[in-house]
């Protein structure tokens, strides 16, 4: 008895929290199909539109080229993920289990990498890739995501908790450092690829200062930036803007909950501990 | 036996450095180099893009302390902080424990909650700035109240702090849940035997044992909101009358540096943050010893 | 554990203490960044003598345009399409919304690398011809048969000046008028606003126009060209001297223009700020919220393009303060410049060139994308639409012109004022002091630039 209470209170309070959490989606959902007047009527407060605009849709698909923000979004992260885990991989496996001079000084310069604010890097970098002639291209997005010091201290971590004699037992077998790391030990710390890729994954899609200072143009910019811009430039029509968020998300919400167990168990399985 | 360490030592050396090689030159060109460059700045005046610069020693730095518009973007902050950080971080572990048990729906309670790290900042700032719209939000609407939720100078920076809350909650979460599953579950068998109630288990049992990850979030949790910027510039512009106390650093940093262009002293505000940062992020590896257990 | 937390800690202090002396040694490292930009900018002139191409050279070049307001982008890309069409170079232009535009052109300028053809705006055009980044167009001009400097108007021309020389071809001009929403005032039993009224009649309307559901009048308080600059020049007051050294606002005249605005708050006509800080008053005016807002002809297309505002708002001429020749418009015009380093200057300035002719400022204004620069163009503008009469707009054209305020570098002290007018706004402060100190600060600003 006293178990089925506390399970309902459980239940109550999950409940609760849910709506909060999914209330904002809702009101982005139905503001979308309303006419502007809907959104500023107060008496009677509209909560579902008399008539669904679907027109907003046509327009807000018209106005913005969103294949291709999706295509430069997938790529940049595609990318971005592929560099981070590559590099980290292998620095998180030397700083974790190999001994040479200048390890710790090195590994002291990837712990305050993470702990500066990224505002610092921004103009210097714009510079660099503007030198290169990347801006409003997906290399230019990727450019700041070519090495992750969170990555290598997320895989320093992962190589750490290894235990030592399967590397002593590769040593033995005769195995040279590069391959006792590419058979023995990388394969053991898929999972923290893995955490890595998604954590890049869900930063860079979420990043916003940087593509909008080096990819202004819209066809060649991120989903998260032509949405920002927007924001600005459709003021008076904000049942579209809702529109234009919704059909952001729609696709990166499919997407999170198809792939949502391996999406947390990354996550999780990162440890989060320092 | 000893020449053959040496050349084993040897050998480390040259993978170990071949290994961590493009990781430090990614860094020393991404990250160092811009470092420095910013640094640098912060003591001279700019001039009009990048040129003519001017050596001005620590006048910047002089000019930040008596700049109260500087003191007072970082106390809107800290205030931030102060409520996004601890109760993001509560709710997230209290909702883990609750759902660490076997409950039906387990999975999708968890899904919902980490939706919002799934949703581009922009598009949350849109709806929240929406729902809180004094005149025509759902909130004051149906609560049939009248806060200005972003434009009253008091309130602003919490109401968008609540949605920093709403956005890192699920992130928090999931990381407490992994956490709460490398506990033994007879920790908690053991303690109900000895009438331990939930409160105290949960004091007791589960946040010593996952104070490693409770304090992985903080340390990283605190980092990110000291840098907050996005939902402010997206929520808050010059016309609103909360906009001096909404300011963060970083928006600061991007004000100077970008619409007034005056590089120089926007790097010295956005050194002033990393200085904050770094002591703050000291203080907490002090203060981990007290209450961090680690196995 | 203790050993890996102290550890950190003193690797943190490391750190911090390499930062300090990485700070000077790395000096001369750093230095090259800046420097770079100079040769970089002085390169395109020797390419130009090097090889004087015809546009036929690189016509597998492609121009980005860049501009700032996405209402004009499909109007303007059919003008350029056409200049594609003859000159066989392609132009795409893309829309960067006003705050990043200068973030971006400003990067862009520091980096080395603007786009090819771009809108120049008064807040800045000094500090960008002072710096050489534009592509001086003077030569190019006294050459052309298409662009004569005498058929625009006059302060959008100098405007775009600096030592003689032309960084820009004029490409608008802009007037303010009164909008309204007609069924509001039908509503309310309110004539219409004409030629006659005074801005005390337009507070007056505003009171009458105001119930439970909407206000007579929102104020944009970010945005001075639609509201209080018109009125400080209208009664008599000024923002900054003529040479550019002093400000104005602390002129009785300027703060009694202020006033007319923060009485109308205070009485209720107008919501108050943090209202029109959550909503702008072009969205009220949009969905029936308020009955008059003062707007720009630059906001046709967004009002064009709402279901709404077409059918119920309409337009009007500002009104006056004592004397219709004291009815003001401050007004402003957007030049169409080039980026001095560009990689095709030909085609570029070709394009601004084609741009500026007649042709194509008809083209402009016919459309609906904004009134021309060039004089006697703006009839084809006021029939560009059928749901407004747009004469509100043009004959705004025959009253005191008063070209925008600014100085070398507006943005510092136009963003000041705003800052500080909210406590005026919100009745914080009393007018006269918050103007006062607007003054005091921007002096020093000015003394400063």
């Amino acid at each position: 008895m006293k178990k089925t209470i506390s399970n309902v209170l459980i239940y109550i309070v999950l409940i609760l929290v849910s709506i909060i959490m999914l209330v904002p989606f809702a009101w982005m959902f139905l503001t979308a199909f309303k006419t502007t007047a809907e959104t500023m009527q107060v008496d009677p407060f509209v909560i579902v539109p008399s008539v669904w605009q679907t027109q907003n849709f046509a327009n807000v698909i018209q106005a913005m080229d969103f294949v291709r923000l999706y295509a430069n979004t997938l790529a940049m992260v595609a990318l971005r993920i592929l560099f981070a885990v590559l590099t980290s991989t292998l620095a998180g496996y030397a700083f974790a289990r190999l001994h040479f001079k200048g390890k710790n000084l090195m590994f002291t310069l990837v712990l305050v990498q993470m702990m500066i604010p990224v505002q610092i890097y921004v103009i210097p970098q714009y510079v660099m890739v503007s030198k290169m002639h990347l801006t409003n291209t997906v290399m230019g997005l990727v450019f700041p995501g070519l090495v992750s010091a969170f990555g290598t201290f997320l895989l320093r971590q992962a190589y750490m908790q290894l235990p030592r004699d399967l590397e002593e037992a590769a040593i033995l077998d005769g195995c040279n450092i590069p391959q006792t790391f590419l058979y023995i030990m990388a394969p053991l710390t898929k999972s923290a690829m893995v955490a890595l890729g998604i954590f890049t994954a869900v930063f860079a899609y979420k990043d916003l200062m940087w593509p909008m200072i080096v990819c202004p143009d819209n066809r060649a910019t991120t989903l998260a930036s032509a949405l920002a811009k927007m924001n600005g430039q459709y003021q008076q029509k904000y049942p579209e803007l809702m529109m234009a968020a919704l059909i952001s998300c729609v696709p990166m919400i499919i997407i999170y909950v198809i792939f949502q167990k391996q999406f947390i168990e990354g996550i999780a399985t990162s440890g989060g501990k320092l | 036996m000893k020449k053959k360490t040496s050349t084993r030592q040897k050998s480390e050396f040259l993978w170990g450095w071949i290994f961590i090689l493009p990781t430090m030159i990614g860094l020393a060109v991404l990250n160092f180099y811009p470092m420095i460059a910013t640094v640098k700045q912060s003591f001279y005046k700019t001039g009009d893009f990048g040129k003519g610069n001017i050596y001005v020693g620590l006048e910047n730095y002089n000019r930040v302390f008596g700049d109260t518009e500087v003191w007072q973007s970082l106390l809107n902050t800290v205030k931030y902080a102060v409520i996004e950080v601890p109760f993001s971080i509560i709710f997230a572990l209290l909702l883990a424990v609750l759902l660490n048990k076997k409950l039906k729906g387990r999975d999708t309670f968890r899904t919902i909650f980490f939706l919002p790290m799934v949703v581009a900042p922009a598009a949350i700032a849109m709806v929240w700035k929406w729902l809180y719209n004094s005149n025509f939000g759902l909130i004051n609407n149906v609560f049939h109240v009248n806060v200005k939720w972003i434009s009253d100078p008091n309130l602003a920076i919490f109401s968008i702090a609540i949605i920093g809350i709403w956005s890192a909650l699920g992130y928090n979460l999931v990381l407490f849940l992994a956490g709460l599953q490398e506990v033994p579950r007879d920790y908690y068998e053991a303690a109900s035997l000895d009438g331990a109630n939930g409160w105290a288990q949960l004091m007791h049992i589960t946040v010593p044992l996952i104070s490693p990850t409770i304090f992985f979030v903080l340390v990283t949790r605190v980092i990110g909101a000291m840098q907050v910027f996005d939902l402010i510039y997206m929520m808050i512009d010059l016309n609103n009358p909360a906009w001096k106390k909404t300011e963060s650093l970083v928006f600061l940093f991007y004000k100077y540096s970008f619409d007034q262009s005056k590089k120089g002293y926007g790097a010295t505000v956005v050194v002033v943050l990393l200085v904050v940062i770094m002591i703050l992020t000291v203080i907490q590896l002090i203060g981990q010893k007290k209450w961090v257990h680690y196995e | 554990m203790k050993k890996k937390a102290l550890a950190m800690l003193l690797s943190v202090a490391t750190v911090l203490s390499m930062a300090g002396c990485g700070a000077s040694g790395a000096a001369p490292a750093a230095d090259t960044g800046s420097e770079a930009a100079a040769p970089a900018a002085e390169a395109p002139a020797a390419e130009e003598e090097a090889e004087p191409t015809s546009i036929g050279s690189s016509v597998e070049g492609e121009l980005t345009v860049t501009i700032w307001d996405e209402g004009q982008r499909p109007g303007l890309q059919q003008i350029v399409d056409e200049w594609s069409a003859q000159s066989g170079v392609k132009a795409t232009i893309q829309v960067v919304d006003w705050n990043n535009y200068w973030t971006l052109l400003e990067a862009g300028a520091t980096g080395g690398e603007l786009p090819d053809v771009f809108w120049m705006h008064s807040n800045v055009a000094q500090k960008y011809m002072e710096n050489d980044l534009l592509l001086d167009l003077t030569d190019r001009i006294a050459a052309s048969d298409k662009i004569d400097m005498a058929n625009y108007y006059d302060g959008i021309v100098k405007l775009y000046q600096s030592n003689g020389k032309q960084y820009a071809v004029p490409k608008d001009i802009d007037t303010i008028a009164l909008w309204y929403n007609k069924t509001i005032f039908d509503e309310m039993g309110v004539a219409y606003p004409d030629d006659t009224w005074t801005w005390q009649d337009f507070a007056d309307a505003a009171k009458k126009l105001t119930n439970d559901d909407h206000w007579g009048y929102a104020i944009a308080p970010g945005n001075n060209q639609e509201g209080y600059y018109n009125t400080i020049y209208s009664m008599g007051g000024y923002v900054i001297s003529d040479d550019k050294k002093k400000s104005g606002m602390d002129d009785p005249k300027s703060i009694e223009a202020v006033k007319l605005f923060t009485d109308m708050i205070a009485d209720g006509s107008c919501p108050d700020l943090a209202t029109v800080s959550e909503t702008a008053p072009n969205e009220l005016l949009c969905a029936g919220k308020v009955a008059m807002s003062i707007n720009g002809s630059w906001m046709l297309a967004g009002y064009r393009d709402n279901e709404y505002a077409a059918a119920n708002c309409d337009v009007a001429v500002l009104p006056y303060t004592k004397d219709p020749s004291d009815r003001v418009s401050i007004y402003n015009g957007l030049g169409w410049a080039a980026a001095a380093n560009g990689k095709n200057i030909d085609a570029a300035w070709s394009l601004i060139e084609y741009l500026g002719s007649k042709e194509a400022q008809i083209k402009q204004a016919e459309l609906g994308v904004t009134m021309s620069a060039y004089m006697g163009t703006s009839d084809s503008w006021v029939n560009s639409v059928d749901c407004f009469d747009l004469n509100g707009h043009m004959k705004m054209l025959d009253s005191k012109l008063v070209f925008r305020p600014y100085s070398r570098n507006t943005t510092v002290w136009e963003d000041m004022m705003i800052e500080k007018l909210q406590d005026a706004w919100t009745g914080a402060k009393p007018v006269e002091d918050v103007c006062k100190e607007i003054a005091e600060e921007m002096n020093k600003d000015l003394a400063e630039e």
